[in-house]
């Protein structure tokens, strides 16, 4: 099989991680990379012998004929770029957050589609360890059913300094631009977590949201940063979403809970515990002591399994973002299913548009608590 | 700041600029820059214009501004990274020290934040035509330490870090990057200019110890090579260094190394911080044991695919602790400086400070 081609446009910090995991995946070339300033091009392509270094997408899809491009721009010209990289016979894989808004998601994956080409969206944490192992266990019956209710928690930490001092510092930074600003920019990976277990037709979002005291302390008063988002499909599926910067010590969790049966993923801790009947089958005082033992062997288990992956080297920081790329070329390659399917892509792009339309509906006024609600289709129309 | 003698405000003179002429800092409210700020206030210097980022603290250079109030200083707020921000700061600016620099442990953040910030505001200046002089502060970190002897005579000729990301050290990286950038404009334009690289600078308003005495790991410290000199320079002495870069005739083009006479041993700056700051248990790491270390991290580095990235590596091993000794000959005979602080009272003024701020 020939090596699969790979671009990458935008050569900023993400481009970074991108180049690293994509020279750790068998069978796949480095060839091209683009940036409107070419300096960072020719940075990105010193440091990881790329032939190819542009200022020009149209050069860099003429001259190095990539069959995948990564696009690692800010999201505002997301949209532009997979249309033009889509139109040149490319597949693409599109940084997070996928797109604007719910339109342009619609039109690249519209686009994708009509023209046969494999499109998906970097929410690599997907592919993290401890989700693979989740749905190892959704598969095996762990739930005992559908999902009854998720709830996905994301905190955020302010104190990375590099990225909050360059946001906060400047009005006119990409993030701010964004409709939904700095939640535009992270949310996508807690809000994707749904998106996985989401086929209900019709259902409805309430999103609260405000700036934190420490946000209004520094003087800023345009970004949200706490958000609390409730969705429903008003039958039998319920999901809440929190998205906070106030927590310590950070959480990045995920509980599925079934009919017969709970999944706590901690994404931190790339952790996975299951919660089943035989943690309640205990009679009275037994039940407040007996079940942890089980829970303490599952956590020697994440912690021996995590061990062991380590000692393979196949526990890498960002062994979710390589596992995407892996499965994005394979799909490619195979003409298989993509790893991310279009329908989460959209419901993850329809929900955020909705926080933000209710946000923003809100007032300007965001240190006022905002809430709101709509009721949305699977396609992401608001009914 | 001990104050300069009138021997050393006398050093300025002659200048290239008057002392009325427009002076630009950026990364004038940072620990080096604010010293380079009182130098230049202390020398006599009326008009300066500091740029600083929207966010930054400006306590510490108001506190300097403050003991100078008959002086025209100009703070200037923005982002170099904005073309326009930087065409304002370099309005009619004759002599320009350029300090801010990119900290960032990300290769993209730090090389924009010190190649494009330095491009744009070399553009800003070329454009104007009136600048002099571009003093561009760079740093140790720039050499590699490969091919140097233990012991032998590190200065401004020696082997720059090739390749420039070799070290995987962003910070080390950018600065290559931006001294190879100054040279690509003096070779296109003509732009004149001076390169300083300072050591380990260090005093009052610095936090720790240099990483060049050890590291502090997974809560061990780990301290690299006893025997090593540290090539340190007090800021005052380092502030001094570079105004005079700035402005003395005849230096166009000169690249100078910064460090102070009478440098300590590791082993002895380290018994020192303990005794006056406070006291911790390090391990001594022979400088071999180091090297073969850093080349076992490399190694499984490069066999785990970067599971554990290759931050101890042969290339960091050499450049910071394998031992050399320092030149400041070329500052002296080119600038006529002199470090007027001492090791002694420098690292007590520095110990007192981080005994007060309990850092």
């Amino acid at each position: 099989m020939n090596p699969i081609r790979v671009a990458i446009i935008g050569c900023g910090k993400i481009a970074e991680q991108h180049a690293s995991q994509i020279r750790r995946i068998a069978g796949s070339q480095l060839v091209g990379v683009c940036d409107s300033e070419k300096r960072m091009a020719d940075q990105l392509a010193e440091r990881y012998q790329v032939e190819g270094s542009f200022d020009d997408v149209q050069q860099l899809l003429k001259v190095a004929r990539p069959d995948v491009v990564h696009i690692t721009t800010p999201p505002q010209s997301h949209f532009k770029l997979a249309s033009e990289c889509l139109r040149a016979g490319c597949h693409v894989y599109v940084e997070k957050p996928f797109s604007i808004d719910l339109e342009e998601a619609r039109a690249m994956v519209a686009l994708a589609e009509e023209l046969g080409l494999r499109i998906t969206a970097g929410h690599n944490y997907q592919f993290n360890p401890e989700m693979v192992r989740m749905r190892e266990l959704v598969r095996s019956g762990s739930l005992g059913g559908k999902p009854v209710h998720i709830e996905s928690i994301f905190s955020y930490d302010l104190g990375d300094a590099s990225y909050v001092n360059a946001l906060l510092g400047d009005k006119k930074h990409w993030v701010r631009m964004l409709p939904g600003k700095l939640l535009q920019n992270v949310i996508s990976h807690g809000i994707a977590k749904i998106a996985e277990f989401w086929d209900s037709p019709d259902y409805t979002v309430t999103a609260h949201g405000y700036s934190s005291s420490k946000l209004q302390s520094a003087g800023e008063s345009e970004i949200i940063d706490e958000l609390r988002v409730v969705i429903s499909d008003g039958r039998q599926l319920t999901a809440y979403f929190t998205f906070t910067t106030q927590v310590a010590p950070p959480v990045q969790e995920l509980r599925v809970f079934g009919p017969r049966g709970t999944l706590i993923v901690d994404g931190l801790h790339r952790s996975v515990i299951e919660l089943t009947g035989a943690n309640s089958a205990f009679k009275s005082y037994l039940n407040f002591t007996l079940p942890q033992f089980n829970l303490a062997r599952q956590y020697m288990r994440n912690m021996f399994s995590n061990l062991a992956a380590f000692l393979r080297a196949d526990f890498h920081m960002d062994i979710g973002m390589r596992n995407l790329f892996a499965e994005f070329y394979q799909s490619i390659q195979s003409g298989g299913a993509p790893p991310i399917s279009h329908r989460e892509i959209i419901f993850t792009a329809a929900v955020m548009d909705e926080i933000f339309r209710q946000l923003d509906a809100a007032g300007k006024d965001v240190s006022m608590l905002a809430e709101s609600r709509a009721t949305m289709s699977l396609s992401g129309e608001r009914a | 700041m001990t104050p300069l003698t009138q021997n050393q405000t006398d050093i300025v003179d002659p200048s290239i600029i008057e002392r009325d002429e427009l002076v630009l800092i950026t990364g004038s409210n940072g620990f080096i820059g604010c010293k380079v700020v009182e130098t230049l206030l202390e020398s006599g210097h009326t008009y300066l214009r500091c740029f600083v980022r929207p966010t930054a603290s400006l306590k510490r250079l108001n506190e300097v501004l403050n003991r100078y109030p008959g002086a025209s200083v100009e703070i200037t707020k923005g982002n170099l990274l904005s073309r326009e921000d930087c065409s304002q700061a370099a309005r009619d600016v004759r002599v320009m020290y350029h300090l801010a620099a990119g900290f960032d442990k990300s290769y993209a953040s730090a090389f924009m934040n010190s190649v494009l910030t330095t491009r744009n505001l070399l553009d800003a200046a070329l454009r104007q035509s009136v600048m002099k002089r571009f003093v561009n502060v760079s740093s140790f970190a720039v050499y590699s330490g490969t091919g140097l002897k233990r012991g032998a005579v590190l200065d401004e000729s020696c082997e720059i870090e090739t390749p420039s990301y070799g070290r995987y050290e962003a910070y080390a990286y950018a600065k290559i990057k931006q001294e190879e950038l100054v040279l690509e404009y003096s070779r296109k334009t003509g732009l004149s200019y001076v390169i300083l690289r300072p050591g380990a600078v260090y005093g009052p308003g610095k936090a720790g110890i240099t990483g060049r005495v050890g590291i502090d790991t997974f809560g061990v410290y780990l301290h690299m090579g006893g025997s090593k000199r540290i090539p340190f320079t007090y800021v005052d002495n380092c502030a001094s260094a570079i105004v005079l870069a700035g402005l003395k005739p005849g230096v166009d083009g000169e690249i100078f190394n910064v460090v102070d006479d009478d440098l300590p041993r590791s082993r002895k700056f380290l018994r020192l911080y303990k005794k006056n700051v406070k006291r911790f248990l390090s391990i001594p790491v022979p400088y071999p044991l180091a090297y073969a270390l850093c080349a076992l991290w490399e190694k499984y580095s490069n066999w785990s695919e970067g599971q554990l990235p290759p931050v101890f590596n042969r290339s960091r091993c050499a450049a910071e602790w394998k031992g050399h000794r320092y030149s400041n000959e070329k500052l002296k005979r080119l600038l006529g400086w002199t470090p007027k602080v001492g090791f002694e009272e420098a690292s007590q003024n520095f110990f007192k400070y981080l005994r007060d701020t309990a850092h």
